[in-house]
């Protein structure tokens, strides 16, 4: 769970990043529109039963990793702070923490047939 | 014992209970409150906004053209999605992921979408209009905590559902929680 809560305020400092290291246009976009997505994959992801919600978010920070060279941003500040970001988000993504409870079969065991 | 206390076959707590749901219910109930104050500024029934950070930001995000997309303001629907949230989230008892699961599917179907458009909408926020709503940002963040919570009992009627597509009883029984399917399976 300390790895999604962690994933939850990256999330939230790409939203607020743009104002304050500066950036440019595209990058500000950018981190406006992942921020929030991040943020909520990880908050999801706080509850044992959707935990495995993290996951989502490894293709968006390897879209962070991405980002700076496909849309080619300019200023420096932007292109590290997405590389750092982005490669946080994807290792603390792979922590699954504990789990405690159990959940009889969990999500898989909807679409599992028990033929009596 | 699990059985008299509701668990769910193979759960080693009951997501029905009162503990688990009130929470959500409360949440609800705040971010219905949130919502149907924006609502009034959106209607014109208050001249301002409460807005402690950004300004005139509120204002610009609450008068928007996205805010006026649909017939009612877009704060009024997301009143509606909370209200909705917090009956499907209180009506039941402590068994209803299978004695009326359709509440439940119901509940987990109503969370989901409320969440995913307030995160649209905290991003259209910024990158269409270049202003951030205090409000706005809590009403998202309201409805994003709600789902984690409320997926573990839509799991366990799932679950349920399953259990009675396997058993050869009738889904549609089942889902609506007739009398007559009740206890057959658990």
């Amino acid at each position: 769970m300390w790895a999604q809560v962690l994933n939850a305020l990256l999330g939230i400092w790409l939203m607020a990043s743009p104002a304050i290291i500066g950036s440019e246009k595209i990058a500000t976009d950018n981190a406006h529109i992942a921020g929030p997505i991040i943020a909520s994959f990880a908050v999801i992801s706080w509850w044992e039963a959707t935990r495995s919600v993290r996951l989502y978010n490894l293709p968006v920070g390897a879209w962070l990793l991405l980002a700076p060279w496909v849309l080619q941003y300019q200023h420096t500040a932007p292109l590290v702070n997405d590389m750092v970001v982005g490669a946080l988000v994807i290792g603390l993504s792979l922590v699954k923490g504990k789990i405690t409870d159990q959940y009889g079969g969990g999500w898989s065991a909807i679409w599992k047939s028990k033929e009596q | 014992m699990s059985e008299t206390q509701g668990f769910p076959p193979g759960w080693s707590y009951n997501p029905a209970s009162w503990g688990q749901r009130v929470p959500i219910v409360l949440l609800a109930i705040l971010g219905f409150g949130i919502a149907t104050y924006m609502a009034l500024f959106q209607l014109n029934v208050f001249g301002t906004v409460w807005e402690p950070f950004f300004g005139n930001d509120s204002r610009k995000i609450l008068t928007s053209s996205v805010s006026r997309v649909l017939p009612i303001p877009d704060a009024a629907l997301g009143a509606i999605g909370y209200l909705a949230d917090a009956l499907t989230g209180a009506i039941g008892g402590t068994r209803r992921w299978r004695t009326m699961p359709w509440i439940v599917i119901m509940f987990g179907l109503a969370v989901g979408p409320l969440g995913f458009i307030s995160v649209l909408l905290v991003i259209l926020q910024p990158v269409m209009f270049d202003a951030w709503c205090t409000l706005c940002l809590c009403s998202a963040a309201i409805s994003v905590i709600m789902i984690g919570p409320a997926m573990d009992e839509f799991l366990a009627s799932m679950q349920y559902m399953r259990r009675v597509k396997d058993a050869r009883v009738s889904l549609w029984k089942a889902f609506w929680g007739y009398k007559e399917v009740q206890g057959k399976v658990i």
